[in-house]
């Protein structure tokens, strides 16, 4: 299991793919396998809820809203 | 025993023209007395006016003094050293005298008069007198009084005393005067009438003193004194009215001719009329004909006039003021529509300007809008894209990551029926070495654990 818990989407998959490239080397003991798969498996988790988090987020901001009335505000 | 028998005092004389009209018998004379009488006065002083004017008539020559004049008769004395004689004249014929003379006044001259002894006897009510009766009289030449007189005007001279009050600074406005004059004399009222008339409004201060005889002349000295000390006068007038040189003897005295001189204030001497000239005019500082001339000349201002002229300066001066500042009001008022002027364009172009600040800050804002309008619609559509990316992209590469990583994961092999050995703790046992010195192990199905025992044999 690596130090320290990556806290960005990016820094996660990164994490995830780094783990993967380990198990499909073959070198990973047994143990070593069960502990990346739990971390891989919860690194997933966190980009997912990531990913949810910030489409939602963008969808919240209403620039629809936004670009409607500016183009009004424009033609006006 | 008495010469009763003698009809006349004087013999050889006719007695008196009114003897008879005495009806009186005489008393008896002195007993043992071998002169003549008793005469009756009358008689005798009758007598005696018939002697006197029996005498020759004669010319007598002396200094003429003490001039009286009367309502008919003029008297009047003729001195020398060696004695006097007192003279009388009638009214006319001194008129006459004096016309032919060419004086005015013959007082303190020397003069030659022609005439008789008189007597007038008297009565039981008027005095008695003698005199020389004057029928004629020429000048003989100055007295020895105005001798005297111009010898001590020379010993003044010699002695510088005619030049110090004539070089001290007399002040334009005094605002002390002081005026030594007799108290009933015309000369006060033409004094306060001539300072009146100036509009002098200063302190006067009189001294009065007699102006004529023995006594005046001590008395203007102290009067003097007193004025130009205790009463701090700026200037002194001393003042008379016309009388003759007898009368003005005392403003030839020496004592205070030499007092004036050395006064330290200004004098001013007005003494008797313009042809009268006194010691006292030579040493004072002015000597004036008239008190009139002597109170103007003490006060050089005619301060009504000053005061006349400056009123009318006075009123120039605000007429010409407010012109100038009128006329600088003008210009001023002119000079001043220039800034408001320049105000203006100023205020103009700065409106100018500021219109075309607005129309660009509108072309501006429009603008902008519109760029913004174009910004916020990329931006939606990069949001869009990200959401895309979010919802469908990344999570498909999540699952593959996920299969990926479930490929490795050791509960699939379980899953499948394998069983994985593990200590108490839950270490996986990966020998049968280490599993036979566990003697205790876990055995953990794909669902479940299950206990074990290692059998030795």
């Amino acid at each position: 299991m690596s130090a320290e818990e990556p806290r960005t989407y990016e820094a996660a998959a990164a994490r995830v793919e780094e783990i993967i490239r380990r198990l499909d080397s073959g070198d990973a003991s047994l143990s070593e396998t069960l502990e990346l798969v739990r971390e891989g498996k919860g690194l997933i988790e966190l980009c997912a809820r990531e990913l949810a988090a910030v489409g939602d987020a963008l969808e919240e901001l209403r620039l629809d809203e936004l670009v409607t009335r500016l183009e009004d505000e424009a033609s006006a | 025993m008495l010469d009763s028998v003698s009809t006349s005092p004087f013999p050889g004389t006719p007695a008196g023209e009114d003897a008879a009209d005495d009806a009186r018998p005489a008393p008896g004379g002195i007993p043992d007395s071998g002169l003549a009488g008793p005469f009756p006065v009358g008689e005798y002083a009758r007598a005696l006016r018939s002697k006197l004017r029996s005498l020759a008539r004669v010319q007598i020559v002396g200094e003429l003094v003490n001039l009286r004049p009367s309502r008919a008769r003029v008297y009047f004395e003729l001195r020398d050293s060696a004695g006097a004689i007192p003279c009388a004249a009638w009214l006319a014929d001194w008129e006459r005298m004096a016309a032919r003379a060419g004086v005015a006044s013959p007082e303190g001259m020397q003069v030659v008069v022609a005439g008789g002894c008189d007597y007038y006897p008297g009565s039981a009510t008027s005095s008695p007198g003698f005199s020389f009766a004057v029928t004629d009289m020429r000048v003989a030449g100055e007295g020895d009084l105005l001798a005297r007189i111009d010898r001590l005007r020379k010993q003044l001279d010699a002695e510088g005393l005619l030049e110090p009050q004539k070089l001290l600074a007399r002040p334009l406005l005094p605002r002390t005067i002081g005026v030594v004059t007799g108290e009933a004399g015309k000369a006060r009222d033409d004094i306060r009438a001539a300072l009146t008339r100036r509009g002098w409004a200063g302190r006067l201060v009189w001294g009065f003193v007699p102006v004529q005889d023995r006594h005046a002349a001590p008395a203007i000295v102290r009067a003097l004194s007193d004025l130009a000390g205790g009463a701090h006068a700026e200037v002194v007038i001393v003042a008379r009215g016309g009388g003759s040189l007898a009368d003005l003897l005392c403003f030839c005295d020496e004592t205070l001719c030499r007092t004036v001189a050395l006064l330290g204030v200004p004098v001013i001497a007005s003494v008797g009329h313009h042809t009268d000239r006194t010691l006292l005019d030579d040493v004072a500082a002015v000597s004036c004909s008239t008190p009139t001339h002597a109170a103007e000349a003490a006060v050089g201002v005619d301060c009504v006039r000053a005061r006349a002229q400056q009123l009318a300066a006075a009123a120039r001066l605000r007429e010409l003021s407010r012109r100038a500042v009128l006329s600088r009001a003008r210009l001023l008022a002119a000079l001043s529509r220039a800034p408001s002027a320049h105000l203006d364009r100023q205020r103009a172009r700065l409106h100018q300007e500021l219109r075309e600040i607005r129309a660009a800050h509108r072309r501006r804002t429009a603008s902008e809008r519109r760029l913004t309008a174009q910004r916020a619609l990329v931006l939606r559509r990069k949001a869009d894209s990200a959401v895309l990316d979010c919802r469908r992209r990344r999570p498909r590469d999540l699952e593959q990551l996920a299969l990926a990583l479930s490929a490795h994961d050791p509960q699939r092999t379980l899953e499948r029926g394998y069983v994985l050995v593990e200590s108490p703790q839950g270490e996986p046992l990966l020998s049968a070495a280490r599993a036979r010195r566990a003697d205790e192990v876990r055995l953990r199905f794909a669902k479940d654990t299950v206990p074990a025992r290692i059998i030795h044999r």
